[in-house]
Protein backbone atom coordinates (compact mmCIF):
# COMPACT_ATOMS: atom_id res chain seq x y z
CA UNK A 1 0.00 0.00 0.00
CA UNK A 2 1.29 3.43 -0.91
CA UNK A 3 2.35 5.79 1.77
CA UNK A 4 1.09 9.35 2.02
CA UNK A 5 4.44 10.82 3.05
CA UNK A 6 5.97 9.43 -0.14
CA UNK A 7 3.19 10.99 -2.15
CA UNK A 8 3.09 14.79 -1.77
CA UNK A 9 0.05 14.94 -4.04
CA UNK A 10 -2.06 12.99 -1.54
CA UNK A 11 -3.84 16.03 -0.14
CA UNK A 12 -4.37 17.39 -3.64
CA UNK A 13 -5.82 14.00 -4.66
CA UNK A 14 -8.15 14.16 -1.67
CA UNK A 15 -9.38 17.55 -2.88
CA UNK A 16 -10.09 16.10 -6.34
CA UNK A 17 -11.95 13.16 -4.76
CA UNK A 18 -14.06 15.56 -2.69
CA UNK A 19 -14.88 17.45 -5.87
CA UNK A 20 -16.12 14.19 -7.42
CA UNK A 21 -18.23 13.48 -4.34
CA UNK A 22 -19.69 17.01 -4.40
CA UNK A 23 -20.59 16.67 -8.08
CA UNK A 24 -22.87 13.74 -7.21
CA UNK A 25 -24.91 16.00 -4.95
CA UNK A 26 -27.10 17.31 -7.77
CA UNK A 27 -30.84 17.01 -7.24
CA UNK A 28 -32.80 15.05 -9.86
CA UNK A 29 -35.69 16.81 -11.66
CA UNK A 30 -38.33 15.09 -9.55
CA UNK A 31 -36.78 16.44 -6.36
CA UNK A 32 -37.21 20.05 -7.42
CA UNK A 33 -40.67 19.28 -8.86
CA UNK A 34 -41.74 17.60 -5.62
CA UNK A 35 -40.42 20.57 -3.63
CA UNK A 36 -42.37 22.97 -5.83
CA UNK A 37 -45.57 20.93 -5.27
CA UNK A 38 -44.99 20.88 -1.51
CA UNK A 39 -44.46 24.63 -1.36
CA UNK A 40 -47.44 25.24 -3.65
CA UNK A 41 -49.69 23.27 -1.28
CA UNK A 42 -48.26 25.14 1.71
CA UNK A 43 -48.82 28.53 0.10
CA UNK A 44 -52.32 27.44 -0.90
CA UNK A 45 -53.08 27.14 2.83
CA UNK A 46 -54.51 30.66 3.26
CA UNK A 47 -56.79 30.15 0.21
CA UNK A 48 -57.96 26.76 1.48
CA UNK A 49 -58.70 28.20 4.93
CA UNK A 50 -60.61 31.14 3.48
CA UNK A 51 -62.61 29.57 0.66
CA UNK A 52 -62.66 25.77 0.76
CA UNK A 53 -63.04 24.61 4.33
CA UNK A 54 -66.46 26.17 4.98
CA UNK A 55 -68.97 23.30 5.08
CA UNK A 56 -66.49 20.77 3.73
CA UNK A 57 -65.83 17.58 5.75
CA UNK A 58 -62.49 17.43 7.56
CA UNK A 59 -61.19 14.19 6.04
CA UNK A 60 -60.05 15.56 2.63
CA UNK A 61 -57.76 18.05 4.34
CA UNK A 62 -56.47 15.29 6.63
CA UNK A 63 -55.75 13.06 3.61
CA UNK A 64 -53.97 15.97 1.88
CA UNK A 65 -51.91 16.68 5.01
CA UNK A 66 -50.95 13.00 5.33
CA UNK A 67 -49.96 12.87 1.64
CA UNK A 68 -47.82 15.99 2.05
CA UNK A 69 -46.13 14.59 5.15
CA UNK A 70 -45.35 11.34 3.30
CA UNK A 71 -43.89 13.34 0.39
CA UNK A 72 -41.88 15.44 2.84
CA UNK A 73 -40.46 12.24 4.36
CA UNK A 74 -39.85 10.45 1.06
CA UNK A 75 -38.04 13.24 -0.74
CA UNK A 76 -34.82 13.35 1.34
CA UNK A 77 -34.79 9.55 1.27
CA UNK A 78 -35.12 9.56 -2.51
CA UNK A 79 -32.44 12.24 -2.85
CA UNK A 80 -30.04 10.15 -0.74
CA UNK A 81 -30.80 7.09 -2.90
CA UNK A 82 -30.28 9.01 -6.12
CA UNK A 83 -27.05 10.74 -5.12
CA UNK A 84 -25.56 8.20 -2.69
CA UNK A 85 -25.07 11.02 -0.17
CA UNK A 86 -27.37 11.45 2.79
CA UNK A 87 -27.55 14.96 4.16
CA UNK A 88 -30.11 16.43 6.47
CA UNK A 89 -31.17 19.68 4.84
CA UNK A 90 -31.93 21.21 8.22
CA UNK A 91 -28.43 20.28 9.37
CA UNK A 92 -26.77 23.49 10.54
CA UNK A 93 -23.30 22.06 9.89
CA UNK A 94 -23.39 23.41 6.35
CA UNK A 95 -22.47 27.05 6.92
CA UNK A 96 -22.62 27.97 3.24
CA UNK A 97 -26.22 26.79 2.95
CA UNK A 98 -27.36 28.33 6.23
CA UNK A 99 -28.15 31.77 4.75
CA UNK A 100 -30.39 30.10 2.15
CA UNK A 101 -32.17 28.15 4.91
CA UNK A 102 -32.79 31.35 6.90
CA UNK A 103 -34.05 33.07 3.74
CA UNK A 104 -36.46 30.13 3.12
CA UNK A 105 -37.95 30.53 6.60
CA UNK A 106 -38.27 34.33 6.18
CA UNK A 107 -39.90 33.96 2.73
CA UNK A 108 -42.34 31.37 4.08
CA UNK A 109 -43.63 33.54 6.93
CA UNK A 110 -43.59 36.79 4.92
CA UNK A 111 -45.45 35.29 1.96
CA UNK A 112 -48.03 33.50 4.16
CA UNK A 113 -48.80 36.70 6.06
CA UNK A 114 -48.97 38.79 2.88
CA UNK A 115 -51.34 36.28 1.28
CA UNK A 116 -53.62 36.29 4.33
CA UNK A 117 -53.76 40.10 4.39
CA UNK A 118 -54.44 40.34 0.64
CA UNK A 119 -57.19 37.69 0.82
CA UNK A 120 -58.86 39.53 3.75
CA UNK A 121 -58.89 42.71 1.64
CA UNK A 122 -60.39 40.82 -1.30
CA UNK A 123 -57.27 41.11 -3.48
CA UNK A 124 -57.37 37.50 -4.67
CA UNK A 125 -55.32 37.98 -7.87
CA UNK A 126 -52.55 39.73 -5.96
CA UNK A 127 -52.54 36.91 -3.37
CA UNK A 128 -52.20 34.31 -6.15
CA UNK A 129 -49.26 36.25 -7.64
CA UNK A 130 -47.58 36.42 -4.22
CA UNK A 131 -48.07 32.64 -3.75
CA UNK A 132 -46.61 31.87 -7.20
CA UNK A 133 -43.61 34.13 -6.59
CA UNK A 134 -43.08 32.57 -3.15
CA UNK A 135 -43.03 29.04 -4.64
CA UNK A 136 -40.48 30.12 -7.27
CA UNK A 137 -38.37 31.82 -4.57
CA UNK A 138 -38.44 28.73 -2.34
CA UNK A 139 -37.31 26.42 -5.16
CA UNK A 140 -34.51 28.87 -6.06
CA UNK A 141 -33.46 29.04 -2.41
CA UNK A 142 -33.49 25.23 -2.15
CA UNK A 143 -31.14 25.10 -5.14
CA UNK A 144 -28.93 27.72 -3.47
CA UNK A 145 -28.89 25.63 -0.30
CA UNK A 146 -27.86 22.54 -2.25
CA UNK A 147 -25.15 24.58 -3.98
CA UNK A 148 -23.90 25.57 -0.52
CA UNK A 149 -23.83 21.94 0.57
CA UNK A 150 -21.94 20.99 -2.61
CA UNK A 151 -19.39 23.72 -1.91
CA UNK A 152 -19.06 22.50 1.67
CA UNK A 153 -18.45 18.94 0.46
CA UNK A 154 -15.85 20.25 -2.00
CA UNK A 155 -14.11 22.23 0.74
CA UNK A 156 -14.01 19.22 3.03
CA UNK A 157 -16.38 20.42 5.73
CA UNK A 158 -13.54 22.05 7.63
CA UNK A 159 -11.71 18.74 8.02
CA UNK A 160 -8.77 19.81 5.90
CA UNK B 1 -6.42 19.22 18.37
CA UNK B 2 -3.04 17.45 18.54
CA UNK B 3 -1.13 16.93 15.31
CA UNK B 4 -0.11 13.29 15.36
CA UNK B 5 0.10 10.45 12.85
CA UNK B 6 -2.53 7.78 12.93
CA UNK B 7 -1.47 4.33 11.70
CA UNK B 8 -5.00 3.42 10.65
CA UNK B 9 -5.52 6.52 8.51
CA UNK B 10 -1.98 6.73 7.17
CA UNK B 11 -2.35 4.47 4.08
CA UNK B 12 -3.54 6.60 1.20
CA UNK B 13 -6.74 4.62 0.50
CA UNK B 14 -7.91 4.95 4.09
CA UNK B 15 -6.98 8.63 4.09
CA UNK B 16 -9.21 9.03 1.02
CA UNK B 17 -12.10 7.14 2.64
CA UNK B 18 -11.91 9.10 5.90
CA UNK B 19 -11.34 12.41 4.09
CA UNK B 20 -14.40 11.88 1.92
CA UNK B 21 -16.57 10.82 4.86
CA UNK B 22 -15.42 13.88 6.82
CA UNK B 23 -16.44 16.24 4.04
CA UNK B 24 -19.83 16.98 5.58
CA UNK B 25 -22.28 14.27 4.51
CA UNK B 26 -24.13 12.36 7.20
CA UNK B 27 -23.90 9.03 5.35
CA UNK B 28 -22.22 8.12 2.06
CA UNK B 29 -23.29 5.12 0.02
CA UNK B 30 -20.80 2.42 -1.03
CA UNK B 31 -20.89 3.20 -4.77
CA UNK B 32 -20.61 6.96 -4.21
CA UNK B 33 -17.60 6.49 -1.96
CA UNK B 34 -15.99 3.98 -4.34
CA UNK B 35 -16.45 6.25 -7.37
CA UNK B 36 -15.27 9.39 -5.58
CA UNK B 37 -12.19 7.65 -4.20
CA UNK B 38 -11.52 5.90 -7.53
CA UNK B 39 -10.99 2.49 -5.94
CA UNK B 40 -12.41 -0.97 -6.54
CA UNK B 41 -15.23 -2.68 -4.62
CA UNK B 42 -12.85 -5.13 -2.98
CA UNK B 43 -10.40 -2.45 -1.84
CA UNK B 44 -13.19 -0.38 -0.33
CA UNK B 45 -14.67 -3.44 1.41
CA UNK B 46 -11.30 -4.45 2.86
CA UNK B 47 -10.27 -0.99 4.02
CA UNK B 48 -13.68 -0.13 5.44
CA UNK B 49 -13.54 -3.25 7.63
CA UNK B 50 -10.18 -2.09 9.04
CA UNK B 51 -11.58 1.37 9.74
CA UNK B 52 -14.75 -0.08 11.24
CA UNK B 53 -12.74 -2.34 13.54
CA UNK B 54 -10.70 0.69 14.63
CA UNK B 55 -13.94 2.48 15.52
CA UNK B 56 -13.40 5.21 12.93
CA UNK B 57 -16.21 4.32 10.57
CA UNK B 58 -19.78 3.28 11.22
CA UNK B 59 -21.37 0.94 8.68
CA UNK B 60 -25.08 0.59 8.03
CA UNK B 61 -26.32 -2.18 5.78
CA UNK B 62 -29.69 -2.32 4.13
CA UNK B 63 -31.35 -3.32 0.91
CA UNK B 64 -33.57 -1.71 -1.68
CA UNK B 65 -35.49 -4.58 -3.26
CA UNK B 66 -32.88 -7.23 -3.90
CA UNK B 67 -30.00 -4.79 -4.15
CA UNK B 68 -27.90 -4.53 -1.01
CA UNK B 69 -26.97 -1.01 0.03
CA UNK B 70 -24.13 -0.18 2.38
CA UNK B 71 -23.73 3.26 3.93
CA UNK B 72 -20.71 4.68 5.73
CA UNK B 73 -20.31 7.42 8.29
CA UNK B 74 -17.25 8.77 10.07
CA UNK B 75 -17.49 8.47 13.85
CA UNK B 76 -16.46 11.25 16.24
CA UNK B 77 -13.36 9.22 17.07
CA UNK B 78 -12.54 8.89 13.37
CA UNK B 79 -13.02 12.61 12.76
CA UNK B 80 -10.71 13.47 15.66
CA UNK B 81 -8.05 11.05 14.41
CA UNK B 82 -8.33 12.37 10.85
CA UNK B 83 -7.98 15.99 11.92
CA UNK B 84 -4.88 15.14 13.97
CA UNK B 85 -3.42 13.15 11.09
CA UNK B 86 -4.06 15.88 8.51
CA UNK B 87 -2.45 18.45 10.81
CA UNK B 88 0.55 16.14 11.16
CA UNK B 89 0.75 15.73 7.37
CA UNK B 90 0.81 19.50 6.90
CA UNK B 91 3.57 19.76 9.52
CA UNK B 92 5.53 17.05 7.73
CA UNK B 93 5.23 18.85 4.41
CA UNK B 94 6.43 22.08 6.01
CA UNK B 95 9.30 20.32 7.78
CA UNK B 96 10.42 18.59 4.57
CA UNK B 97 10.25 21.89 2.65
CA UNK B 98 12.21 23.75 5.32
CA UNK B 99 14.91 21.10 5.84
CA UNK B 100 16.19 20.77 2.31
CA UNK B 101 15.10 22.13 -1.06
CA UNK B 102 16.87 19.14 -2.66
CA UNK B 103 14.88 16.74 -0.51
CA UNK B 104 11.66 18.49 -1.51
CA UNK B 105 12.54 18.14 -5.17
CA UNK B 106 13.25 14.45 -4.71
CA UNK B 107 10.12 13.85 -2.65
CA UNK B 108 8.05 15.29 -5.49
CA UNK B 109 9.52 12.52 -7.60
CA UNK B 110 8.53 10.03 -4.91
CA UNK B 111 12.07 8.96 -4.04
CA UNK B 112 12.67 10.36 -0.55
CA UNK B 113 10.83 11.26 2.67
CA UNK B 114 11.23 8.15 4.78
CA UNK B 115 8.20 6.27 5.94
CA UNK B 116 7.66 7.18 9.56
CA UNK B 117 4.42 5.50 10.43
CA UNK B 118 4.04 1.74 10.35
CA UNK B 119 1.01 0.57 8.47
CA UNK B 120 -1.22 -1.88 10.34
CA UNK B 121 -1.76 -3.85 7.10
Amino acid sequence: MRDVVRDPAALERLRVQRGRLADRMRPPWWYLTGSAILWAVLFAGPFILQYLLHGVPTWPSLVLTAAMLCLLRLMPWGLARATGIAVRLRNLRYRLGLSALIAMIVVFFAASQTETILIRHGLLAAAIVVAALAVAAQVALLQARLRGIRQELRDGGGAA
Amino acid sequence: MTARPDPFIHPITRLSICGLLAAGADWVEFAALRDAAGISDSVLSKQSVVLEDAGYVQVRKGAVGRRPRTWFRLTAQGRQALEGHLAWLVQMEEAVSASSPQMTANSVNGRTAPRTVPSPD
